[in-house]
């Protein structure tokens, strides 16, 4: 058993004024104190290449088409089934593209696994963290909303490689 | 200008300031606690967050009515008004300024009537306030409102006696129960004001703004509302605009008992060592040590936490009720030895 010896209060701490009047004027100060709010839409949050933000498709050196070759690696490491993906041929020289690459960003849960597993360095987390749209469907997005110039996303390809650099070579087409 | 027009005249103009007032501090009172906590506060609705009182009004009128199954309708619509209608009433006696004239015209003196037993008007009218919040607690069938409502009415009337024993303590000080002799008694020097009228006029300027902060039911004795226990308190099951009037009550209360502290203890509109100050300068005296204490009403409330209704019944039965009999006494002592 504890047996606790309470302090015996002095006759200003019994009044409590004293500390009323301290305390009064500990929030007087913070009023005047620099504010944190950030507003919002006109300050968007600062993102740098280790926010993992949406996943977003990088375009090759050309900017017309897309490093995907619709291998499915990232359609089989999404645990969350947001990506859905329909392949076809093409003259070019990697022969396989996506005809149809679709994520739903309402399933997406912004885990990077499919940045992991990609093998072409075609998909990457980008900054992009807004997500906001009038119905379901738009949310669903397609290669259109996805794609982006890959200088868009060099600094995440340069951060990814950095902390992937132990075991991962870079990849023959990148 | 007849007098009936004078005072209608009068009338609005003094209460729709109060309106006035009352909106703004729904306003100041988002503004100052987003402060005191590092934040901005509103600033969407124009210019400054200025038009969020209007804003909200409009969600306010917009906004569906509600009367819960079970509740008694005609008190449960009643119970607003009764709260909001007090708390506006008593600003009549208020004497904001002396003698005035705008464009020539005497407009005799600037509050709505001058009643020779305001105080006793005051008290009064204040004192009905309380049935707006335990009837609105009790109409609306809820065990929340329920206990919000007795739990202010209790807190209310406990703190409504050192109220009243310390206005009695500015009454025997001035030998008048008319607000505006007590205010033309303070006039002149600083320290003529009641608030330093040693050794008692302190002691009861403390008790009665503490008691003001009970009888508002704000912090740290807002166990009207609650929000942690009681979901809101009294005004759990209203919605609307029966929701926004009990706030507009609050507000009115607030800036009532801002003045009455202001006519008691301050000396009301009277400049310091400028007893012939021109109206508007009283005005505007008045006006700022109004809004000291508004002011002071919200920075307690985001300093202080809420007591215990135990604690909250200890300290107005067992400490601020004997302080205030005594300081009555003394009072009465001193000023038949001749020391006032």
């Amino acid at each position: 058993m504890v047996i606790v010896k309470r302090k015996e209060l002095s006759f200003s701490e019994k009044l409590y004024l004293p500390q009323i009047l301290q305390a009064l004027s500990h929030s007087l100060r913070a009023i005047f104190k620099p504010k944190i709010t950030r507003q919002y839409p006109e300050e968007p949050l600062q993102t740098t290449e280790v926010t993992r933000g949406q996943p977003r498709l990088a375009l090759l050196e050309d900017s017309q088409n897309l490093a995907c070759v619709s291998c499915g690696l990232c359609e089989a490491a999404c645990p969350a089934y947001a990506i859905t993906i329909d392949g076809q041929e093409t003259d070019r020289f990697i022969e396989r593209e996506p005809e149809r690459f679709e994520i739903d960003m309402l399933r997406c849960i912004l885990c990077g696994f499919c940045e992991e597993a990609c093998p072409k360095d075609a998909i990457f987390m980008s900054g992009e963290l807004e997500l906001a749209d009038f119905t379901r469907a738009a949310l669903v997005y397609d290669i259109d909303k996805l794609k982006r110039p890959k200088e868009k996303l060099q600094k995440r390809i340069d951060y990814f490689y950095q902390v992937n650099n132990r075991w991962r070579k870079p990849s023959s087409t990148s | 200008m007849s007098p009936v027009l004078v005072w209608l005249v009068k009338c609005i103009v003094i209460y729709g300031g109060l309106i006035t007032v009352a909106a703004a501090m729904s306003l100041a009172e988002r503004k100052v606690s987003a402060w005191i906590q590092f934040r901005i506060g509103p600033n969407r609705v124009g210019p400054w967050g200025l038009l969020q009182p209007l804003a909200d009004g409009v969600k306010f009128i917009f906004k569906e009515e509600l009367i819960p199954e079970g509740a008694n309708p005609t008190l449960f619509r009643l119970a607003p008004l009764l709260s909001a209608i007090p708390a506006m009433l008593a600003i009549a006696v208020i004497p904001f300024a002396g003698e005035f004239s705008i464009l020539g015209q005497d407009m005799g003196t600037l509050s709505i009537a001058d009643l020779d037993i305001s105080v006793l008007y005051v008290i009064a009218i204040g004192g009905l306030g309380v049935y707006g919040v335990i009837l609105g607690g009790w109409s609306s069938n809820s065990k929340y409102s329920l206990l919000g409502g007795l739990r202010a009415s209790a807190q209310m009337v406990s703190y409504e006696l050192s109220l009243i024993l310390c206005i009695l303590v500015v009454v025997v000080l001035s030998g008048t129960l008319d607000l505006r002799q007590i205010v033309a008694d303070q006039s002149g020097a600083i320290w003529n004001w009641n608030l330093f009228a040693l050794p008692v006029g302190p002691v009861a300027f403390v008790l009665f703004v503490i008691a003001t902060f009970a009888e508002t039911n704000r912090h740290p004795f807002d166990f009207a509302e609650c929000e942690p226990e009681l979901v809101g308190g009294f005004h759990t099951e209203y919605s609307s605009m029966k929701f926004a009037l009990f706030f507009l009550g609050e507000y009115c209360a607030m800036t009532v008992m801002s003045c009455l502290t202001t006519v008691f203890f301050l000396g009301g509109g009277n400049v310091p060592f400028w007893p012939e100050a021109p109206w508007f300068m009283q005005l505007g005296c008045f006006l700022t040590k109004m809004g000291f204490f508004l002011f002071l009403f919200i920075w307690v409330r985001w300093t202080l936490p809420r007591l215990r209704f135990d604690q909250l019944m200890a300290l107005g039965w067992k400490v601020m009720l004997p302080i205030s009999i005594v300081n009555l006494f003394v009072t009465g002592g001193l000023l038949s030895l001749g020391w006032f």
